[in-house]
């Protein structure tokens, strides 16, 4: 039926919690794209034979005529589907250059698995395009917008966050459970990753 | 606007054959482009019906929209103009003034158990409402609390439960 996967495949969006990703459709985005070959075939063909009819196909409202306006709705609505569904997924990409890293493999793994192969190429495109402006401005925009009252905050450490980490040309050895007395600039990327958490009072 | 299908009147042809009189159901999208080359004209659909306003009438906020139309106001808006009844706006207006506080009141109020039941009936556009809501008051109470400003990132979604 005419743009019943499309319209499946939008709805993935939807489905889930707001603004994050759902696995890849590979299969569906497939299925859409051979539906609109399968629109154009039959929109070339009925052109084709009502040429050969000698009928103009400007004038003529006849059955060929809203077969191939059928066939033609079909396939701006598919395709129209389908640059939804990349385009909602790229906004969300975007935001996980923002707000969590710059490096794809700074990203939990389980949001890197619902990632396509070229997704993750907008991803690395988007974070150096966003890394050379920063740069070229020698600003960082990724922190935390609001002014902090105090330049350093005490954290807790929720995860293995890995030795070895250096911050501040200090390493320190962030063990689960353990507290620390940070920079704030040097733990926000921990705290957006959910790795850490501010403590307060 | 996905699967809101309506009924309509059709003379199209091609791979699907059908008659010219014959009643069908399209697609909203389709019938819309159909109905702008004047190849179809549309009956008001099933979820606009009198049964439907009747309801409405007797008591607006424990009508199930939802599973008449997930949009029902959206879909109203625009199946208006073409089905040529005036009266959809009116109804959508008064139905929206009638359930709107009664949303509101209950996104503060209702305990979650009992939310779950009443969030059922809401359309799509109500559910945002509510949870729009739920939100501000959430982000009123955290902001009286205090408490740490910078957290872990949306985006990311809920934390997993950490596997011990």
């Amino acid at each position: 039926m005419h743009g019943r996967l499309a319209c499946r495949l939008v709805k993935e969006i939807t489905t889930g919690e707001k603004g994050q990703l759902q696995p890849f459709n590979d299969e569906l985005l497939n299925e859409v794209t051979k539906e609109c070959s399968e629109n154009f075939l039959v929109l070339q063909s009925l052109i084709r034979k009502m040429q050969d009819e000698g009928l103009d196909f400007q004038t003529t409202r006849n059955a060929d005529h809203y077969g191939a306006l059928i066939n033609h709705l079909s396939l701006i609505r598919n395709k129209r589907c389908l640059m939804a569904y990349v385009y909602n997924r790229a906004e969300i990409i975007q935001n996980l250059v923002w707000k969590v890293g710059l490096r794809l493999f700074e990203l939990p793994e389980e949001i890197q698995e619902k990632l396509s192969h070229s997704e993750k190429e907008y991803f690395n495109r988007h974070s150096a395009a966003l890394e050379s402006y920063m740069s070229k401005m020698d600003l960082d925009l990724n922190v935390d917008m609001v002014p902090p009252k105090d330049p350093y905050i005490k954290v807790r450490v929720l995860d293995d966050v890995g030795e070895g980490i250096v911050v501040s040309d200090k390493a320190a050895n962030f063990a689960r459970h353990s507290m620390h007395f940070l920079k704030r600039t040097d733990a926000e990327p921990y705290i957006s990753r959910g790795l850490m958490e501010e403590l307060t009072g | 606007m996905f699967n809101d299908c309506i009924i309509i009147y059709s003379i199209f042809g091609g791979c699907s054959q059908v008659e010219e009189g014959a009643k069908v159901e399209l697609p909203f999208w389709l019938a819309q482009e159909l109905y702008l080359r004047q190849a179809v004209s549309i009956n008001v659909p099933a979820c606009f019906n009198q049964k439907t306003r009747r309801e409405i009438q007797a008591d607006a906020a424990n009508v199930d929209l939802r599973s008449r139309c997930p949009y029902f106001y959206e879909f109203g808006c625009k199946i208006a103009p073409l089905v040529g009844d005036r009266t959809i706006g009116k109804m959508l207006l008064s139905t929206f003034q009638m359930r709107y506080k009664d949303i509101l009141t209950k996104a503060h109020t209702v305990a979650y158990a009992m939310a779950s039941k009443f969030l059922t009936v809401l359309t799509k556009e109500e559910t945002n409402l509510y949870e729009a809501a739920q939100l501000s008051m959430a982000t009123f109470k955290k902001w009286r609390i205090g408490g740490p400003r910078f957290q872990r990132a949306s985006v990311l979604g809920r934390k997993r439960k950490p596997i011990e």
